[in-house]
């Protein structure tokens, strides 16, 4: 097959997919913007932008626990992740 | 016959056809009097051991992670061996059938402890989904000529697919299988009221529903689609496009879709329930299966099991189920030009294209169930338990 440039994953696709392959998929494992900012190398307030990009298309949720925001990949955003993959 | 099959996929864990080729597999093989164990990733909401269906189900969390995709793969690899080595303590597999590359490192593990025959299924290779152009690539392709070594034998689902198999890794011939792809006819035997449905999607009675689905990924070609779309706007203008699926790649095609001058004709849904999927396909007036590469092409056979023309590219798997203007049409691959004149070759001679759903229904039924696809499966599985063992190391 004919190699043709395609256009770069979108950044917050980066950051869901990072999320994903951490294995943030649950709310019990669910990480704050500041843990996904160490884990993914990633400067914490493009991470927030991210994530509410993220969140207001479905693909993560957050919950706030012990009044901390903590974020998970949705099942709509596992299955978009996995989309890079196959 | 006991089998454990190993994928990284398998429902409601599901991202294009390994899943449910798995499922459709799994319980067809069961029907014929197999005992089959699924090793496969965990999902939320789905329990870590369940049985349906008379299949036994194993979903492995992977208790460690990592950002990078390809460590993460080998990590969850780990983590579904372990479970591959409690579970054999148990059970005396047959045969170890794995499919694709994701989770061939554990199977080749497994094959080697257990001393057991190892079937490989490829469903495409990384060279054709995306070409060979970045380090992670080169790694995947890697990984995929070692399952295809390792295997004593290679399941492919068409010849296109058995071509680039044998060619790519060298791979002799004789050790490459065809078997095709199914689907369960039953699941379109269901009464859809077709003009709710449409009109759930905006869709007026007196406009015609292109109906394209597959995950928004560039091997699906769905941007030569969208580049039809004005093409065919000018000639049918009653035409409407609804685009299923999700995908990396939507934003793209959403900003391609916006350069069309036909944005309003087009609705991404993004994923929809299988329900949903099947009430659409029954309420289009034609399916759409623009692919630039297409190992097999299963929602080709969907779009004929549903009673619907179906206009796909010439191109791989589909070119072999589908037979030009007999049991749908097909259309160059890249070339909106192309792709406009079918939909529209379809949709102006409706006739004809009720003589093409009807062959196409025949042809579903008589080659794609299944429980023919099964048999060709066990018989693979007999031929290599009985002739190979694998020196335990």
């Amino acid at each position: 097959m004919t190699y043709t440039p395609l256009p770069p994953v979108p950044e917050e696709f980066k950051i869901l997919s990072m999320m994903h392959n951490i294995g943030a998929i649950s709310i019990d494992r669910s990480l704050t913007p500041e843990e996904l900012s160490m884990w993914t190398g990633i400067e914490a307030n493009a991470v927030r932008d991210s994530l509410q990009r993220l969140e207001e298309l479905g693909y993560v949720e957050h919950t706030t626990i012990n009044g901390l925001g903590k974020f998970h990949v949705t099942k709509i955003g596992i299955m978009k992740v996995l989309t890079l993959y196959s | 016959m006991k089998i454990a099959m190993i994928s990284w996929e398998y429902p409601p864990r599901i991202v294009g056809g390994i899943a449910r080729h798995c499922e459709g597999l799994a319980r067809a093989l069961v029907k014929q009097g197999c005992e089959v164990h699924i090793f496969t990733l965990d999902f939320p909401g789905a329990p870590e051991y369940e049985e349906t269906d008379g299949i036994r189900i194993y979903r492995t969390r992977s208790e460690v992670g990592h950002p990078n995709f390809l460590s993460w793969v080998l990590l969850f690899n780990h983590f579904i061996e372990k479970r591959l080595a409690a579970v054999s303590k148990k059970v005396n597999f047959d045969v170890l059938h794995v499919h694709d590359w994701l989770t061939a490192p554990c199977s080749i593990g497994t094959k080697f402890f257990l001393g057991k025959p190892l079937v490989f299924t490829a469903h495409s290779t990384e060279n054709g989904r995306s070409g060979l152009h970045i380090p992670d690539s080169f790694t995947i392709d890697g990984l995929e000529w070692w399952s295809t070594f390792e295997a004593s034998k290679i399941i492919v689902t068409s010849n296109s697919m058995k071509h680039e198999v044998s060619g790519h890794f060298n791979v002799p011939w004789e050790k490459v299988e065809i078997v095709p792809n199914a689907i369960d006819p039953s699941k379109y035997q269901v009464d859809v009221d077709r003009w709710a449905v449409r009109g759930r999607y905006g869709i007026q009675p007196h406009e015609k529903l292109v109906l394209c689905v597959g995950r928004l990924v560039p091997q699906k070609g769905i941007e030569y689609l969208l580049h039809a779309v004005p093409i065919l706007a000018r000639r049918r203008p009653e035409a409407k496009f609804i685009i299923v699926g999700d995908g990396w790649y939507r934003d793209h095609l959403e900003w391609v879709a916006n350069t069309t001058g036909e944005r309003w004709r087009i609705n991404f849904t993004g994923f929809v329930s299988d329900n949903d999927l099947v009430a659409l396909t029954k309420s289009a007036d034609v399916v759409v299966v623009p692919s630039i590469y297409e190992p097999f092409g299963i929602v080709a056979l969907e779009g004929m099991a549903g009673g619907v023309p179906v206009v796909a590219s010439q191109i791989g798997g589909l070119t072999e189920f589908i037979e030009h203007d007999r049991t749908g049409v097909l259309v160059y691959p890249r070339n909106p030009e192309s792709i406009a004149w079918g939909i529209e070759y379809v949709l102006s001679n409706p006739d004809h294209a009720r003589w093409l759903i009807q062959n196409a229904l025949e042809t579903v039924k008589k080659s794609y169930s299944w429980e023919a696809i099964a048999k060709k499966t066990f018989r693979i599985y007999e031929e290599v338990a009985g002739v190979q063992q694998v020196k335990k190391q």
